[in-house]
């Protein structure tokens, strides 16, 4: 086991509007997510020593702005002018759980006391996912031609793979989208809290890229999260009850950039980065009372639970049938809505759900006993990252 | 059947490292990276052997004949582009002689539905301008049976 476990906690999380169309740049959202969650824990500005985020935007083919389209640690510090700041780190290829495992090593070693990460995500103007222009450059070279822009279509093909290959249907999928939109309801910073889903809607909706259809992919929003990171010790002196960071792991396995359709490239991606948590934490899948994962499109969340060990591989689409996913059920999942209910914020949204719900703070959407919370930070084959946060120290 | 006929498509801009593909593609050939220490095909091209590490690496022809590994089928025309061949099917094909290396391609020549993973393909190439050549791929004759 991990000799660090449950030494760094979250203290503080915070929000901004989450909209399809900003009247506001970007670096507003995010320094009203950042607010919030240094009000949350209790703390003055003056009393983070501590910035990092993962800025990128997701989107192909738009320009990056610093404060328009992404919020940069440089856009932070100039905005915050923080007079204690002692540590900042802006992380490229982990992703945003990269950033906050960067913040906890920084305050186990003692770079700095109060950390707040963030990620603010912009919802460019015409379409999201542009295919190269009139010429296709790099790894496109090879697959650009062929009509595939976005991540989206790039993980439509492993799960016709998945699908056929293991005799699923993606049919069983609506479970996981009706219940995620269930979820959300309880969630009322959610971009769909307000609007259900039915059966009808999900069939009904138009196929993207099949086997994906329109809410299968999280939708492209403007907003912003951010949390408060502090040592366990530090953290028991804030307001919020702690959750504490048992552990953490993240992908131990990438295959050549550009290869496009491996499924492996996600199950060996998961699994890596999932065998170090529940070796650091001495926990595994049988433990967790409530998982978040990673849900950009749908069938992420399959390739989670099946690569992270709660169930075998080619039988995710039975495990989240009768109930188990329910906010009652056996396993209750993305309790927060996931990013099918929040709008695409990527995966500190997911961290902030397991914080909560490990610190019993969760509202009406809370989870009965949540000792153990998992969170799956960002799909496996990307950049995946894993958490536990525990309800005590142990 | 999807309409190809209007869609522009964008241009593949080749590397020094791999005009080689390109350069064959042109001639109406498929040709892949090798390593030359441990002989083992890879697509997209690397630096290095994925299986062996090895730095010597060169371009040699392969039988066009495989199967589908994976697809998806198409319908977001975000891309105005591509608007007149939705729905259109974008496959990804494993060739017999180059297990492991994927290459991406169209499924032409037939409808969308009949892109399953498993079904045989063969390549064929689609002439794009004086300089580009594009491997594609139709359904072969013999199907396994299913």
């Amino acid at each position: 086991m991990w000799e660090n476990r449950c030494k760094i906690a979250v203290s503080g999380v915070g929000y901004s509007k989450v909209s399809r169309a900003a009247d506001v740049p970007l670096a507003a959202h995010a320094l009203e997510a950042v607010k919030g969650a240094i009000e949350d824990s209790g703390l003055e500005m003056s009393d983070i020593d501590g910035l990092s985020t993962y800025p990128e935007l997701p989107a192909t083919g738009h320009a990056e702005v610093d404060g328009i389209s992404v919020v940069s640690v440089n856009c932070m510090m100039a905005m915050l002018k923080l007079p204690s700041l002692t540590w900042h780190m802006q992380v490229g290829n982990n992703n945003i759980g990269g950033a906050v495992q960067t913040a906890a090593a920084a305050l186990l070693a003692g770079l700095c006391k109060h950390v707040v990460v963030w990620r603010a995500m912009h919802n460019p103007k015409g379409t999201y996912q542009n295919l190269p222009g009139a010429q296709a450059m790099g790894p496109a070279q090879f697959t650009g031609p062929y009509g595939f822009g976005g991540p989206g279509q790039h993980m439509a093909v492993a799960y016709t793979r998945y699908l056929e290959r293991n005799n699923q249907s993606r049919d069983k999928m609506v479970t996981l989208a009706l219940a995620q939109r269930k979820h959300t309801q309880h969630n009322p910073h959610a971009f769909f809290h307000g609007t259900p889903l039915s059966r009808e809607d999900y069939f009904n909706s138009r196929m993207v890229a099949y086997p994906f259809c329109l809410f299968d992919c999280d939708i492209p929003v403007q907003g912003a999260v951010a949390i408060v990171m502090t040592t366990a010790e530090r953290a028991r002196d804030l307001k919020p009850k702690p959750a504490y960071l048992a552990s953490y792991g993240q992908r131990l396995h990438f295959e050549v950039a550009g290869r496009i359709g491996s499924l492996a490239n996600y199950m060996e991606g998961g699994a890596s980065s999932a065998k170090l948590t529940w070796e650091r934490s001495g926990f595994s899948p049988k433990d967790v009372d409530v998982a978040q994962i990673y849900d950009g499109f749908s069938a992420s969340v399959i390739y989670g639970l099946e690569s992270y060990g709660f169930c075998k591989e080619g039988e995710a689409l039975d495990y989240i049938q009768d109930g188990r996913i329910e906010l009652d059920g056996e396993l209750p999942l993305n309790t927060f809505g996931g990013s099918l209910g929040t709008g695409r914020i990527h995966g500190l949204w997911h961290i902030i759900e397991g914080a909560l719900q490990a610190s019993g703070r969760a509202g009406s959407r809370q989870v009965k006993d949540a000792n153990v919370s998992f969170v799956g930070a960002s799909a496996p084959i990307v950049t995946g990252t894993t958490f536990i946060f525990t309800r005590e120290p142990y | 059947m999807s309409d190809w006929s209007t869609v522009t498509r964008p241009i593949p801009v080749p590397t020094e490292w791999t005009k080689p593909f390109w350069d064959a593609a042109k001639r109406k050939s498929l040709e892949l990276q090798r390593c030359q220490a441990c002989g083992h095909f890879q697509h997209p091209p690397y630096a290095t052997c994925t299986k062996c590490v090895s730095v010597d690496l060169k371009f040699e022809p392969v039988r066009g004949g495989g199967t589908i590994y994976a697809y998806t089928i198409m319908y977001h025309t975000g891309d105005k582009r591509f608007a007149p061949a939705v729905p259109y099917a974008s496959i990804i094909v494993e060739l017999d002689a180059a297990p492991g290396a994927l290459l991406a391609g169209n499924l032409l020549g037939v409808p969308h539905t009949e892109a399953k993973v498993g079904r045989r393909v063969e390549v064929i190439f689609e002439t794009l301008n004086d300089e580009i050549t594009l491997p594609q791929f139709r359904l072969a004759a013999l199907q396994p049976a299913e």
